[in-house]
């Protein structure tokens, strides 16, 4: 037997696991940033604490300091790698390949991590207790370490969307895979909105500075920082949209919500309002304040940028070529990969599948419906809810009035062709295709039969009868 | 599970450098999480105890303890990720696969260590000082322990469901019936999650002669503090050490089929002597524990005992799924990349040295002075180094990449 080597399924029918994953990037990306940017901005204000003998700023770096130990360094540490969990059970082939291609750029990332950990806690806890100089020194190897993660995982990130250079299909390297115009763009961008998200967290800190001379400067300091880092961040990320692949380009205007371009400018509006209130009137920001900002930056801002950044890698889910579903969709030579697809095509899903019970390999009127069910999981379910919640519900892709047939016949000339844009090339073998549609027919029919009850409750009367 | 299944679930890309790097890599940096995370559990332990004592020693002690497992939770989180990114590589078919099998368990293990994390710091901001004030809020350290052990118990699980393949199937579809819910926990072997988790007691007593030679060279350290930490640790190495070598006879004795070579094996005597040795170190060398570093080299012993405990897991592992599955990790195609291998190795030793030495190295020193530590020129230089050689990293990965996006 030919055998395809996807793991086994995990399916989760709320939320679905794209956005479980979804939901523990965003927030990761929340601490991670705010603490790469607030490194440096450590650093820089141990560097003006030192040259203009002001020991408040060191203070202002303790308290910030000791606020980011539980906000990024407990839950930034733990959901960090809280994302590798998570995608290894939501797409464990996607994250697999980037840790067979990156292992070592990863394990250098963690040199780094190792010194961030360390340094965080000398930069708070040694504040006085070591002489100045020596505290400033400390802050430098953090703010650089620090950074020096950001620059590693971001060509990762760049490799997820596209690899570096069109060179690594055919002559592989991880060079060629980490380095490319999206890594610098990206790089360059996010650089300038973790600063946003810096000078957004740290007025948490800096608005319940007791003395009120020196709380308006580090609100101003805070906003001035807030207002260049958004406007840099804007133009780099007109940049940034010039270095994605074409097709990325096209799943962006065609397949984002409608709300996703207005929505984007009334974030940005809403920073700069922000911003440019705290830095006119500093005694305006109060704790509570800057926590709701930090809260609507995260749900207004950082969620849709990561909900597109996973929209425009479809159909793929890792450099090009991994498959939202998991399966090989082209050919590295480079590194000796095979697609996939001829293998289904030749064998067939059933046929290939490793974890599949034996009694579904062969397809009867009997078990199509679990046929159906199995290859909706293996096929579907990482983009598709099979329930009527969750990520991009399946059922609703169908129209009332679909038969069996008709659902097959799509089955067969959209997606195992592979002519849909966004869409993984799916190669159903015809009874294969009949069995899937028969799964989503009788999910399309129970879905309607659900919401037919809710829209006719039952009366009292109906239920003394 | 078949062998060539096994074999098709491994990732299409290879390895790029050879798998026993990893393999290496992966053992070492496994026993130094679990150094950390024995020391975190057995200084929530000790906090707890102390926090409810009325004894000054005890709350002293609590206070010190506290503040240990505060860090040492942070230390374990980031020693932790080395030994997962590692496993991935060579064991993706089992450790993939496992996951999967008990998914909400795996986002189960991120949110409750984020809650048990949380709530050290939670007891830490209720308790400034254990010996001027009542213990306040001590349920919050309490439940965080038993989070701890939690979180401890689901990664046992899903290191020891990656032990057997041949049971996945009736996990994942239990009498021909997919079940994609990954609400499960599939396989616990009680036992040897037991020692792992009671190993922390010889540790921990092993770390207390460290921390109590640590404060003995402090002006303000009190002779009869420094004879309760050496009488305690000493019951933590004896009693801990020989509970914990009781609980390894009981895994040995009920080790499932696909790993009882194990139990026979010269390793597992070894350990089990270098276990007993650890647990007696402080009736065999006496007094001469407080003397000169010893209490260093003591803590430097129970990181070697652990570090065996580290190749005796790897060791068990190679018995299920090599000798007994028949998949060997050391057959992983490799497409070799020298400069990210090299660049790895390079920063680890210089940077990772360099960066360690240094800010230990003062950390170590400020603890040990009175008022403000300033560094000797040759530890400053040291720091200085540091800045330059992450600098020079920093100029390299620009100049390279650079470089690639113009060609």
């Amino acid at each position: 037997m030919e055998m395809l080597g996807l793991y086994p399924v995990w399916f989760e029918p709320t939320l679905g696991s794209g956005w479980i994953i979804g939901i523990i990037a965003t927030i990761h990306v929340l601490f991670s940033h705010t603490s790469v940017g607030a490194a440096l901005v450590f650093a820089y204000l141990a560097v003006v604490a030192y040259r203009q003998d002001r020991p408040e700023l060191l203070d202002y770096i303790r308290r910030y300091g000791l606020f980011l130990l539980v906000f990024s360094y407990v839950l930034g540490s733990i959901t960090g790698p809280g994302i590798w969990f998570s995608t290894t059970v939501g797409s464990p082939r996607g994250i697999s390949a980037l840790i067979h291609s990156f292992v070592w750029k990863w394990a250098t990332e963690w040199v780094f991590f190792v010194i961030e950990v360390i340094g965080v806690y000398m930069i708070v806890y040694l504040v006085n207790k070591v002489d100045q100089k020596t505290h400033l020194r400390i802050s430098i190897i953090f703010g650089l370490a620090s950074y020096t993660t950001m620059l590693i995982i971001i060509g990762i990130l760049s490799f997820m969307l596209v690899p570096g250079k069109e060179a690594w299909y055919t002559e592989g390297g991880y060079l060629n895979g980490f380095y490319g115009a999206n890594t610098f763009a990206q790089l360059a961008m996010r650089t300038a909105f973790m600063f946003t998200m810096t000078a957004v967290v740290g007025g948490i800190v800096a608005s319940s500075i007791k003395d009120s001379a020196f709380r308006k400067e580090m609100v101003r300091r805070l906003a001035v920082l807030g207002l260049v880092a958004t406007a840099a961040g804007l133009g780099l990320f007109q940049w940034y949209l010039t270095t994605i692949p074409e097709t990325a380009e096209l799943v962006m205007q065609n397949r984002l919500p409608e709300y996703f371009t207005p929505a984007l400018i009334g974030v940005m509006g809403g920073i700069f309002a922000y911003f440019l209130s705290t830095l006119i009137a500093p005694n305006w920001l109060k704790p509570a304040v800057a926590s709701v900002m930090t809260v609507l930056i995260l749900i207004f801002g950082l969620w849709p940028e990561e909900v597109a950044r996973e929209s425009i890698r479809k159909p793929y889910v890792a450099g090009g070529y991994v498959y939202s579903n998991q399966v090989i969709g082209r050919d590295v030579p480079g590194l000796g990969i095979k697609s996939e697809v001829e293998t289904i095509e030749d064998h067939g899903f059933m046929n290939s599948l490793v974890f599949l019970p034996e009694n579904l390999r062969e397809i009867t009127p009997e078990n199509k419906l679990e046929v159906g069910h199995a290859l909706a999981l293996n096929t579907c379910s990482n983009c598709h809810s099979l329930t009527d919640t969750g990520i991009r519900p399946l059922t609703n892709y169908f129209g009332a009035d679909s038969s069996e047939s008709d659902i097959a016949s799509y089955l067969r000339a959209a997606l195992s062709t592979g002519t849909t844009l966004y869409m993984p090339q799916i190669p159903l073998q015809q009874d294969e295709a009949t069995a899937l549609a028969a799964y989503i027919r009788n999910l399309k029919q129970q879905t309607e039969t659900v919401a037919q009850q809710n829209a006719d409750p039952v009366t009292l009367t109906q239920a003394s009868n | 599970m078949d062998v060539q299944a096994l074999y098709a679930l491994r990732d299409v890309a290879g390895v790029p450098s050879h798998p026993v790097l990893f393999l290496i890599l992966g053992v070492v940096t496994f026993a130094l999480h679990l150094f950390a995370v024995h020391v975190m559990l057995g200084g929530a332990t000790l906090t707890i105890r102390g926090a409810f004592s009325r004894d000054q020693n005890w709350r002293r002690l609590a206070n010190a303890m506290l503040s240990t497992a505060k860090v040492a939770v942070s230390v374990a989180v980031v020693l932790g990720v080395a030994p997962l990114l590692f496993v991935q590589v060579i064991y993706d078919p089992f450790w993939y696969t496992s996951n999967v099998l008990s998914a909400w368990w795996v986002i189960g293990f991120i949110l409750i260590l984020c809650v048990a994390y949380l709530l050290v710091y939670v007891f830490y901001g209720k308790n400034e000082d254990f010996t001027k004030a009542k213990t306040r809020c001590p349920g919050s350290m309490i439940l965080s322990l038993a989070l701890f052990i939690l979180v401890g118990l689901i990664m046992h699980a899903l290191t020891n469901q990656m032990l057997s393949p041949d049971e996945w199937m009736s996990w994942y579809a239990p009498e021909g019936k997919i079940d994609a819910s990954g609400t499960q926990l599939h396989s616990i072997n009680w036992a040897r999650f037991a020692f792992m988790i009671l190993l922390a007691a010889p540790v921990t007593g092993a770390w207390l002669y460290g921390y109590r030679h640590y404060i003995s060279v402090r002006a303000d350290s009190e002779s009869e503090y420094l004879n309760f930490l050496s009488d305690l640790a000493s019951k933590m190495m004896l009693v801990g050490g020989i509970a914990t070598l009781a609980v390894g006879a009981v895994w040995m004795a009920t080790l499932p089929e696909n790993q009882a070579s194990f139990a026979s094996n010269p390793l597992m005597i070894l350990t089990a002597l270098i276990l007993l040795a650890l647990a007696l170190l402080p009736k065999v060398l006496g007094a001469k524990i407080n003397q000169g570093i010893t209490g260093y080299l003591v803590v430097l012993a129970a990181l070697v005992g652990v570090l065996v405990v580290g190749v005796d897991r790897e060791v068990i592992r190679w018995f299920a799924l090599v000798v007994d599955a028949g998949y060997n990790p050391m057959d992983y195609p490799i497409n070799m990349d020298w400069y990210s291998t090299i660049l790895f190795f390079v920063t680890f030793a210089v940077i990772g040295g360099l960066a360690c030495g240094y800010l230990l190295t003062v950390a170590w020193q400020a603890g040990h002075t009175e008022g403000v530590y300033t560094p000797s020129a040759a530890v400053t230089r040291m720091g200085n180094w540091t800045i330059y050689a992450i600098a020079i990293w920093i100029v390299h990965f620009f100049a390279l990449g650079f470089w690639v996006w113009m060609q």
